[in-house]
C-alpha cells in the first residue's frame, strides 16, 4: 500500500509541476526549462527551516513556496527587461549554479543531500492524509491553470503571444505580466518541493538537475501543451513509466540512463507523430464554459 | 479647440537616413488631421516614434499637457494614445470579439490578484467590456462576424477591426496607419462614419493615408510630409491643388 502511496504522490506532485511549467512555457510562451530550480528551493527552504529553525512545517512549506516565488521574480525581471531570450540563459545558469552552490556548502548537507526532514501530518493524520492533501494542492492547481488560462488573463496571454507589441501599443505591459506567470508557476513548483520534503524527508541536488527539467517538459509536450489536461496526462505517463521500467529486471546502472533516453525518444516520438501533444491544443482561444454566450440574438 | 497632443522639434535618424527632422505637429480634440506625402517620408516612423516604438533623438512629445516622449509604448497607450497599423497586427488566435476585449487600456481581468480576490469585480467589468464591444461592433457593421476568428475575415474587414480594437481603447488620441489600404465598397463608407464619429466624441485623430479622396473628404487639415520634413499644411484641397507637392509626391 505505501508503494502505491508513494506513486499517487509522485503522480499528484507531477501534476502540479507539468501543469504549472505549462502556465509559463504555453500559455505565456516563456522559453525557460529550469522549472526543477524552484521545485528545488522550494524543497530546500521548507525543509532547512522546520527541520533547523523549528518553523512550524505548513508555515514552512508556505515560506519555501514564497522563496520560490521570489527567486523567480529575480531570475525573470533583467532578463526579460531585456528580451524573451534571456530567460532561458539566465534560468539555466541559475539552475546549475544554485545547484552547484548546495552541493558545496554544509548547511544544505552537500552533495550527499539533505536528510532527517521533519515530517508532516503522517505521523498524527496517518499517510492517507498526506495523500489527499498533495492530490489536493494538484486539483487546486488543476483548477487554477485552467481559470486563469480560460479567462481574461488567458485571453490577454494568448493575444500577448500572437502579437506583443500590438499589445503593448493597448496599454499592456507584457513584461509585468510574464514576469507575474513565471512567478506564479515557479511557486507553485516551489510548493511541490515543499510536500515533496516532507514526504520523503530526504533530498538531494542530483533529483533538480537537467534530466528532471527534461521529464517535466516531456510531460507537458507530451500530454499537450495549452491544454487544460494534457500536463495532467503527461505527469501520470511519464511517472508512472518509470516505475514500470524498475519491474524489468534491469541492472540499476542502466536504468537512469534508460529512463533519460525514454523522455526524449518520446518527444522525438511525438514531434513527428502528434507534435500537438495527446491533448490537441486548437489554435484558437476560448472562453471558459461559465461565460455568457454572445453573439447570438 | 484644445491641443492632445503636441510634437515638437522631433528628429530621428537611422545612421544617414533622416525620419524625422525638426518636426513640429499639433493634434486637437475634435479634428482630423490627415498626413500625405510620399513613401518614405516618414509618415509611418513619426507614428512610431509617438507611440514609442522607438525613441527619438530629440524633441518633446506631449499628451494632455503631460510629457510621454520618455516613457514605454504601453506607458503612452496607458495615459491615452492609441494606435492602428499598416499592416494589421491583429490577434489572430483571437475571435474579432476578443480582439476588441483586448482593447480597453485598463482592465482588472490582468491582473492576477484580482482574479484571486476580485472576481466579483473582474465579471462585472467582462460584462460591461463585452457589452461596449458588441456596440462597436454594432457601429462597425461587425456584429455578424463577432465570433469568426479574426484571421479569416476579408481584409477590408480585418482593417475595420483594427479601427474598433483601437476604438475599444477609449484614447484621448487616435493614429490611424492607412485604413484605407485594400479596402473597398461598403467598407469604404464605414470607415469614414466611424472616424468622423471618434473625433466628433473629442478625439484628437491623425490619418496617413494615401487614398486622397479619403483623406480629402474626411480630414480638417492636412499635412504634407517629406524626408522627414513637415512642408506644409492647410486645408487638403489646397495641398492637393499645389503643383509643387503634386511634383515631390509623383516624382515627376
Amino acid at each position: 500500500m505505501e508503494y502505491i502511496y508513494t506513486l499517487v504522490i509522485l503522480i499528484a506532485l507531477g501534476v502540479v509541476l507539468a501543469s504549472s511549467f505549462n502556465l509559463i512555457i504555453g500559455y505565456a510562451g516563456l522559453v525557460s526549462i529550469a522549472h526543477p530550480v524552484f521545485y528545488a528551493i522550494g524543497a530546500y527552504v521548507s525543509a532547512l527551516l522546520a527541520r533547523d529553525h523549528g518553523v512550524p512545517v505548513p508555515v514552512a512549506m508556505i515560506l519555501g513556496a514564497l522563496a520560490a516565488m521570489a527567486a523567480s521574480i529575480a531570475v525573470a525581471l533583467p532578463s526579460l527587461r531585456v528580451s524573451g531570450d534571456y530567460l532561458l540563459i539566465a534560468s539555466i545558469g541559475f539552475q546549475l549554479g544554485l545547484l552547484e552552490a548546495i552541493k558545496n556548502v554544509s548547511f544544505t548537507g552537500g552533495a550527499g543531500g539533505l536528510t532527517n526532514i521533519p515530517p508532516f501530518l503522517i505521523q498524527t493524520a496517518g499517510r492517507e492524509a498526506y495523500v489527499a492533501l498533495v492530490v489536493g494542492v494538484a486539483v487546486l492547481t488543476v483548477l487554477l491553470t485552467r481559470s486563469i488560462a480560460h479567462g481574461p488573463y488567458g485571453r490577454a496571454l494568448s493575444a500577448m503571444r500572437d502579437d506583443e507589441l500590438a499589445f503593448a501599443a493597448l496599454g499592456r505591459n507584457a513584461v509585468a505580466m510574464k514576469v507575474a506567470v513565471f512567478a506564479l508557476g515557479s511557486g507553485l513548483a516551489g510548493l511541490a518541493g515543499a510536500l515533496y520534503a516532507h514526504y520523503f524527508r530526504f533530498v538531494t541536488p542530483e533529483q533538480f538537475e537537467l534530466l528532471q527539467s527534461a521529464a517535466i517538459l516531456t510531460m507537458v509536450v507530451v500530454g499537450g501543451i495549452r491544454t487544460t489536461w494534457g500536463p495532467v496526462v503527461g505527469a501520470i505517463l511519464l511517472q508512472a513509466l518509470p516505475q514500470a521500467i524498475t519491474f524489468l529486471d534491469l541492472p540499476v546502472a542502466l536504468l537512469g540512463p534508460l529512463q533519460g533516453l525514454l523522455f526524449t525518444g518520446l518527444v522525438l516520438v511525438f514531434m513527428f507523430w502528434r507534435p500537438q501533444g495527446l491533448v490537441a491544443a486548437g489554435e484558437f482561444w476560448r472562453p471558459s464554459r461559465e461565460a455568457p454566450d454572445v453573439g447570438r440574438p | 479647440m484644445s491641443a492632445v497632443l503636441e510634437i515638437r522639434g522631433l528628429d530621428k535618424r537611422f545612421g544617414g537616413i533622416v525620419v524625422a527632422d525638426a518636426i513640429d505637429l499639433t493634434l486637437s480634440a475634435g479634428r482630423v488631421v490627415g498626413l500625405i506625402g510620399p513613401n518614405g517620408a516618414g509618415k509611418t516612423s513619426l507614428f512610431n516614434l509617438v507611440s514609442g516604438i522607438f525613441p527619438a533623438d530629440a524633441g518633446t512629445i506631449t499628451l494632455d499637457g503631460e510629457r510621454i516622449d520618455r516613457l514605454k509604448t504601453h506607458r503612452r497607450a496607458a495615459r491615452g494614445l492609441s494606435r492602428t497599423w499598416q499592416n494589421l497586427r491583429l490577434f489572430p488566435s483571437l475571435s474579432v470579439l476578443d480582439n476588441l476585449m483586448v482593447g480597453p487600456r485598463h482592465y482588472p481581468g490582468e491582473k492576477l490578484w484580482r482574479l484571486a480576490f476580485d472576481r466579483g469585480g473582474v465579471r462585472r467589468r467582462e460584462a460591461e467590456t463585452r457589452r461596449r464591444a458588441l456596440d462597436v461592433l454594432e457601429r462597425t457593421g461587425l456584429a455578424a462576424v463577432a465570433k469568426t476568428r479574426a484571421a479569416d475575415l476579408t481584409f477590408g474587414q480585418q482593417k475595420l477591426v483594427g479601427v474598433a480594437r483601437a476604438l475599444m481603447n477609449e484614447s484621448r488620441c487616435l493614429l490611424l496607419d492607412e485604413p484605407m489600404a485594400g479596402v473597398e465598397g461598403h467598407a469604404y463608407e464605414t470607415m469614414q462614419r466611424v472616424v468622423r464619429d471618434v473625433a466628433a466624441s473629442g478625439v484628437a485623430v491623425c490619418v496617413v493615408e494615401h487614398n486622397v479622396a479619403f483623406i480629402r473628404d474626411l480630414c480638417d487639415e492636412g499635412v504634407f510630409m517629406f524626408a522627414g520634413k513637415v512642408l506644409a499644411r492647410g486645408p487638403v484641397a489646397d495641398l492637393i491643388a499645389d503643383p509643387r507637392l503634386t511634383e515631390l509626391y509623383f516624382g515627376t
